[in-house]
């Protein structure tokens, strides 16, 4: 295929794409609906419906990918692999069976959720705790410096959180407001404003065809020559 | 092995099976025989609390039930007691949507405890409904601020909107007054600010993991968010609303497993310490 279907046309749907959604973020442009919107408004609002149905039915997609995935392992008896996906495969069959013949609302439905993956995800989760004892036992040490700094503000955290401590120690509440409010706020804002500026650069670099991974795999003369 | 070891040196390297057992017998000690521990009232959830009973009479909500099965037993106890609040206080219609695709049946768990109709007198279509699971996260939220009934024509069984009556007059976000957001994903928290808050100005709450509550203080400080709880906090929310359930019995558990881990901490540094002083340890 040549550069202009592959990278080209792609790129222009992109860059039109994105213009019109931002432009309708932030500003109004005129003509004005009657209903005091801008005239691209309407036109996004279709993109955005358009989004949320490639959303569900690459959620289908998936589902049926897993399907194929998991039938070539079934097919060639992987070892210590095909019971697993067999298994996999048997309960997604279940859960769409229900699903599309008795809804996903309804007390069938419901039930085998609630009786296999509620309870099985909410006891995966749970486990961590076990994990995070183990791991804060063993990593919060007196090393150095910052390894101690590191404790003591890890100490006053877990006291803080834990309800009934901060009625016999309301100093708690105040130091951990300074920590949360300040010190964290701060680092986290500096983290944040760093992603966004990320974000904005790679959202430019897409819309201009500089960032090339959404077109798939591409020849060094597809995406326009190495970079210098 | 442990031969040898001195008893210093094994407090410094207590074997995880022994921190697990320990943990367990205190997690279920509670569980089983609640201590009743006092629980204070933290002033992000007397905000959220006392935002809620502002709301004046006629007053619409969104709910975002975004959160999935892992989260649950911490979220969703907070989601329990906010909506027996909302429905005690009545006359005020609750809309909820889901942007996690367990969404609808952590949803039915949760309107099953709360129980509107034989508890508060409060009718599904009338007082409260779910819109259902919709796809895409913040193209979602952004679809349904424009225009709710161009992104979703029925409610989570299916029946059309335009047959109940709480969506008479709800047509995109500036229709309501509050928006309320449960979720174990940052993407959903942080999404409803950029396309909620900060287009149309609704003024906005969340409750999130623990763990995700410094990442999102940063909104709070800034005045975009009003409250961010975390679902933790369900025991104190539970206080306010004066409907002790699992938050209550939960926060028993969150005391005493905070203190045996802040015991762990300092019984392994003590040793540690201790035996870098004899000579040994790193």
């Amino acid at each position: 295929m040549s550069v202009t279907y592959k990278k080209t046309i792609p790129v222009l749907i992109v860059f039109i794409t994105a213009i019109l959604v931002m432009a309708d973020y932030f500003i109004i442009l005129p003509p004005v609906t009657e209903a005091g919107a801008s005239w691209t408004s309407n036109t996004v609002k279709m993109l955005q419906n358009w989004g949320i149905i490639l959303t569900a039915f690459s959620l289908g997609f998936g589902a049926f990918n897993l399907f194929l995935f998991h039938s070539k392992h079934i097919s060639r008896r992987t070892k210590d692999q095909w019971l697993f996906s067999l298994w996999l495969l048997i309960v997604i069959a279940l859960f769409t069976v229900i699903g599309v013949f008795l809804g996903p609302t309804s007390d069938q439905y419901n039930w085998i959720y609630n009786a296999s993956y509620f309870a099985l995800s909410a006891t995966v989760y749970s486990s961590l705790g076990f994990y995070m004892t183990s791991g804060v036992y063993r990593a919060l040490r007196i090393k150095n410096v910052e390894s101690g700094i590191f404790l003591v503000v890890g100490l006053i955290v877990l006291a803080k959180n834990a309800p009934a401590l901060t009625v016999y120690f309301p100093i708690l509440d105040t130091t951990v407001a300074f920590i949360r409010d300040v010190l964290t706020t701060s680092a986290q804002r500096g983290i944040m404003i760093g992603g966004s500026l990320g974000a904005l650069s790679l959202g430019i670099r897409t819309m201009t065809g500089r960032e090339t991974g959404f077109l798939g795999r591409l020849t060094e003369e597809e995406k326009g020559g190495p970079m210098q | 092995m442990s031969e040898g070891k001195t008893i210093i040196e094994r407090l410094e390297d207590i074997p995880r099976e022994i921190l697990y057992a320990i943990l367990l017998i205190v997690f279920v000690i509670p569980l089983v025989r609640p201590l009743g521990l006092p629980v204070p009232i933290s002033p992000n959830v007397r905000t959220w609390y006392e935002t809620i009973d502002s709301l004046p009479p006629g007053s619409v909500v969104m709910v975002d039930f975004g959160y999935s099965g892992g989260g649950e037993p911490e979220l969703g106890p907070m989601a329990v007691a906010v909506y027996h609040h909302i429905f005690r206080k009545g006359d005020i219609k609750v809309i909820t949507m889901s942007t996690s695709i367990e969404g609808p049946q952590l949803w039915d768990k949760a309107i099953a405890e709360v129980r509107p109709e034989q508890r508060w007198g409060a009718e599904y279509g009338v007082d409260y409904i779910h819109i259902g699971y919709i796809a895409g996260t913040e193209t979602a939220m952004a679809a349904i601020g424009k225009d709710l009934r161009a992104t979703t024509s029925t409610d989570y069984r299916g029946t059309p909107l335009d047959q109940y009556p709480i969506m008479d007059d709800i047509v995109d976000a500036n229709d309501f007054d509050l928006l309320l957001c449960y979720t174990t994903g940052g993407d959903q928290s942080e999404g409803w600010v950029r396309q909620w808050q900060t287009v149309y100005g609704t003024r906005y709450m969340c409750s999130v993991l623990a763990m995700m509550v410094p990442t999102m203080l940063p909104y709070q400080n800034a005045g975009q968010i009003i409250s961010v709880t975390s679902g933790a906090q369900a025991g104190e929310m539970e206080g306010l609303v004066g409907i002790p359930a699992r938050g209550i019995k939960s926060a028993d558990v969150i005391t005493l497993t905070h203190l045996l881990l802040i015991g762990y901490v300092l019984i392994g540094n003590i040793a540690a310490l201790i035996h870098r002083g004899q000579g040994g340890g790193k």
